[in-house]
């Protein structure tokens, strides 16, 4: 058995985890606050409406604005680690309760986005080799590279214009009927309803979710397709599924249950190395459905120059891109330790 | 594909010497929103500009954005890789870290970032797009350079007593020109997707320059009366992407 004090003579794979996120938690807000610094005007002469100077310094000196930059960068990382993140200088509420707002919508719509997209991407993919239909295939392969021919978010603004403007089965924007009380809290719409039973909010919420849902989906399903069809075309897929046949196999059971086992471990690996792009998909399709989610909180925060929610809002969302990352390169690696050796290859 | 790629992006390109009205100019207010006649192939915006100098305009610019970009990108990433092969060990551990973590932060981050720094402008987006796809530049140049610096026939074309030119010129290059073209072609569609795409967060600074993510983004309020406001852009990058993607397929089979 290893002793507590032996981990630090010797240090594990784990232990080299964890340092690299502390590594990358100090890289990533030294990094954001020099921007901040760099800002060429004064976030709090903005906000006052005839800026007399005293006033600005007594309100900056209120805000230790002032101080040493080493003392603010301690301070800075201290309170995000604590979860004191100050208040929006533009509207006055703390940027705590903000991000706890927006920050579920964003995930929200991720998480489903994703299932959605895997599904369909991974349906499509092996459907079509499974079925060999010529078209299937065509589809499949088309739905690869739909990411770098179409613009998706435009996508969405189609999908609107269809179902929500012209059939009007959909709503257009928001995240549920504003008819209905508020929820609670309002972390996720989906779990909140269901927990209280509250069949109205859930399906108002279903459908506000579908058309967003639908749009960022892409983005995963393009990018599964098209993994999944290179590794699909390997000869050596075709010998496994000749084999499996000959021992008595029925095609259902090797398509949907053999061959999924197969792709599982490359889907994860790819969800974990987008998850940052995809995150920048559900800016766009944020914006494209005034989804109250980070991406906008995020703009707004940049364009009024609102310090505390950037500082804070934004390390957020750049640390769970990266942290993300990390996470499932070290995943993979524990995985298949043929590459363990291998450094970053792709 | 090549040529008609080359062809869309010469005639994008001179929509923004010359359209039949000016973009900016709000002259036909009194028909806006009207449809298509034969003075204005595609209709009237809604203040009143001609939509089809618009579109051209817009489209010269996402490509002229898109390739300062892919200059950024390339001349950034030479030099990270030329960092990182000559320098000593360290240095070029560090880069790949830094690449590693760098590929992770997806574009619009890197444009809000830069966005703090600097005024949201055309510029400040190029600047956004062109350092968000160094990573996966970097990583594509030095594939390309193991595989050259390996290669038999360069090790052949030495011992035959070829000087620094010949090899460059003569060796090095034909075999890489398909596979930088191939680079350089990814690297464009992804520039364009990504600069519309931050413009249509409302990031260009000026609402009313020509591009096609700000025109998306300006149009979108008269989805209901005109949607063809809204179907035309995303029609304009889909024709600018797709022998894009055309030439970097045919090349790379």
């Amino acid at each position: 058995m290893m002793r507590v004090w032996q981990i630090w003579q010797k240090p594990g794979r784990g232990v080299l985890f964890l340092g690299r996120i502390l590594a990358v938690f100090f890289g990533a807000s030294l990094a954001l606050f020099l921007a901040i610094e760099t800002m060429p005007e004064d976030p709090v002469s903005l906000r006052i409406k005839s800026p007399d100077p005293q006033r600005v310094a007594e309100i900056r000196g209120e805000l230790g604005l002032d101080d040493h930059f080493v003392v603010r960068y301690l301070r800075y990382t201290g309170n995000f680690v604590t979860g004191d993140w100050g208040r929006s200088l533009v509207s006055g509420r703390e940027v705590r309760g903000e991000i706890m707002n927006y920050f579920p919508a964003t995930m929200e719509l991720g998480v489903c986005a994703i299932a959605l997209g895997i599904l369909v991407g991974a349906s499509f993919v092996i459907g079509g080799h499974a079925s060999g239909w010529f078209w299937l295939r065509r589809v499949s392969s088309g739905l690869g590279s739909i990411g770098l021919i179409i613009p998706i978010y435009w996508i969405g603004i189609l999908l609107v214009l269809l179902f929500a403007v012209k059939l009007e089965w959909l709503p257009v924007s928001g995240r549920y009927d504003f008819a209905l009380p508020p929820p609670d809290g309002s972390r996720s719409l989906i779990l909140s309803s269901l927990l209280r039973g509250d069949l109205a909010l859930l399906g108002s919420t279903l459908r506000h979710l579908a058309l967003p849902t639908l749009t960022l989906a892409l983005y995963p399903a393009a990018l599964v397709a098209g993994t999944l069809e290179t590794r699909l075309d390997d000869p050596r897929v075709r010998l496994l599924v000749r084999s499996l046949r000959a021992r008595g196999l029925s095609p259902w059971r090797i398509w949907c249950v053999h061959i999924p086992r197969l792709l599982s471990a490359p889907v994860v690996t790819l969800v974990g190395t987008q998850f940052g792009a995809l995150l920048g998909g559900a800016v766009l399709t944020e914006t494209v459905f005034s989804w109250p989610g980070m991406g906008r909180f995020l703009v707004e925060a940049v364009l009024n120059r609102d310090i505390f929610a950037i500082q804070n809002g934004l390390l957020l969302i750049i640390l769970l891109s990266l942290v993300v990352v990390k996470s499932s390169d070290y995943l993979a690696k524990r995985m298949h330790p043929m590459l363990r050796d291998k450094e970053a290859s792709r | 594909m090549r040529l008609l790629f080359i062809a869309i992006l010469v005639f994008g390109l001179a929509g923004l010497l010359w359209t039949p009205y000016d973009s900016f100019d709000q002259s036909f207010r009194d028909t806006a929103l009207a449809g298509p006649t034969f003075g204005h192939w595609l209709g009237i915006d809604g203040v009143g500009r001609d939509f089809f100098s618009r579109l051209w305009a817009g489209s010269g610019n996402s490509i002229f954005l898109s390739l300062n970009a892919l200059c950024i990108t390339f001349i950034g990433a030479s030099l990270l890789l030329l960092a990182e092969q000559s320098g000593p060990r360290w240095i070029g551990e560090s880069i790949r870290h830094l690449i590693g973590l760098w590929v992770a932060v997806p574009v619009v981050f890197i444009g809000l970032l830069i966005l703090l720094i600097l005024a949201p402008s055309p510029k400040a987006l190029v600047l956004a797009a062109g350092l968000g796809n160094i990573p996966l530049a970097f990583r594509q140049l030095r594939i390309y350079w193991l595989e050259q610096r390996s290669a038999t026939y360069v090790e052949a074309s030495v011992v035959l007593g070829a000087d620094f030119r010949h090899l460059l010129l003569q060796t090095i290059w034909p075999n890489l020109r398909p596979n930088l073209f191939s680079l350089a072609s990814l690297l464009f569609a992804l520039g364009v997707l990504e600069l519309s795409g931050l413009a249509f967060l409302g990031l260009m600074g000026d609402p009313d320059f020509p591009e096609l993510g700000s025109i998306l983004r300006q149009n979108q309020a008269y989805l209901h009366q005109a949607p063809a406001l809204v179907f035309l852009p995303g029609l304009a990058m889909i024709s600018i992407l797709l022998p894009a993607h055309g030439a970097r397929l045919k090349k790379s089979q």
